[in-house]
């Protein structure tokens, strides 16, 4: 497997700009990358991904994501399955306010006391996922210098977008057409500095890893393999020079 | 301008970056501030995700896009679900135009923030309006 960068969770909020309860996912998501977990969060914009942003669904391909929902349609949990795998966990608002007895949420613009609520609950157990998906509990969280919910807000708080990831893509020439391969580079790395030279075992071993990340139909195999064994030949030529 | 010939807006509904707060807050402003009358707001992920109720509300009403950059997911994403875009609008073009109006914050917006979301607020009602005139 190529090495990529630290593991993070994504975070994906619905975002309904049209009900009280799309702005408690959205406050709680903000609240989770910016205050409660913002080393251990990015947020995987729902537009972005929805239209097809490759960072975004490779981000979601790679790592755990949890899908916080305004209501019982569940955009964001069904587009990050739709598009790129079933989230790691998900919340729906409406029932967290259900469930906590908390009055009517009003204010899509600007949330009444029990929206408040409600976001700061919905976050608080956000945050908690995020700390089982990472494997941390108790003092593992201390030491990663996690800020408890108590904390007050950094000077300049920022949450980050899933586009700065950093997982590597490389566009590729397959079939006279270009295809965006996710992970690509560090796959290449990976196999240069274990020692793999190009040549046909090289290239069935890239086909491997490479379908890892990416999808590759089975028509076009021949052509893929075509294509990693040219990009992967130059790539070493590089190195050497 | 009677409820059936409203006009639908769909701001961007990204939560990483400024403009999209900005695109939201455009978006806030037009429907219950400057047209609450004449508008109704319609989210993105809803229509994409081919949801019948928000594809009956933007069906046969026009709609405008407020979007937050160039990517323009919300104007692409009407179009690719099937529906007229009537008026696209991006925050990048009103701050291109309001340099002295630099958003910054995505919790919330700083003054600056504040202005250009209200100046292009402006902009998408006046479209509004033109809209609702062509359709008498």
């Amino acid at each position: 497997m190529p090495i990529l960068p630290k593991k993070k969770v994504g975070i994906v909020a619905c975002s309904g700009e049209e009900m009280p309860e799309g702005t408690v996912s959205r406050v709680a998501a903000l609240k989770v990358l910016e205050q409660l977990r913002p080393n251990d969060t990015v947020t995987i914009c729902l537009p972005l991904f929805l239209a097809g942003g490759e960072g975004d669904r490779a981000f979601a391909r790679f790592y755990p994501t949890v899908a916080i929902d305004g209501c019982e349609k569940r955009c964001a949990a069904r587009a990050t399955e739709m598009y790129s795998g079933k989230p790691a966990a998900s919340i729906v608002v409406t029932d967290v306010v259900s469930g906590n007895g908390l009055g009517p949420i009003r204010g899509s613009r600007t949330l009444n006391e029990a929206g408040m609520q409600a976001a700061d609950l919905v976050a608080q157990e956000v945050a908690r996922l995020v700390d089982g998906l990472l494997g941390r509990t108790g003092r593992a969280i201390e030491e990663a210098g996690v800020e408890e919910a108590t904390a007050e807000v950094p000077e300049e708080a920022i949450s980050l977008c899933s586009c700065g990831s950093g997982i590597p893509v490389q566009k590729v020439a397959v079939n006279g057409r270009v295809v965006t391969l996710i992970a690509l580079p560090a796959i290449f790395e990976q196999f240069y500095q274990s020692g793999k030279r190009p040549g046909d075992g090289t290239t069935r071993e890239l086909l491997e890893v490479t379908r890892i990340y990416n999808p590759i139909p089975p028509e076009e195999e021949a052509a893929y393999a075509q294509a990693l064994a040219r990009e992967y030949e130059k790539y070493c030529r590089k190195q050497v020079l | 301008m009677s409820p059936n010939r409203r006009v639908v807006i769909v701001p961007c509904s990204g939560i990483g970056k400024t403009f999209g707060t900005v695109s939201r807050e455009a978006a806030y402003t037009v429907v219950e501030d400057l047209r609450p009358d004449t508008t109704e707001l319609v989210a993105l992920s809803l229509l994409v995700l081919g949801d019948e109720e928000a594809r009956a509300a933007v069906a046969g009403h026009p709609t405008v896009t407020i979007d937050g950059c160039r990517l323009a997911c919300a104007t692409k994403m009407v179009q690719e679900s099937g529906l007229p875009v009537a008026r696209s609008f991006t925050v990048l073009d009103a701050f291109r135009k309001h340099r002295d109006l630099k958003p910054e914050g995505i919790s919330s917006l700083n003054p600056e923030g504040q202005k250009l979301a209200r100046v292009l607020a402006e902009e998408v009602a006046e479209a509004v309006e033109e809209l609702g005139k062509s359709e008498t």
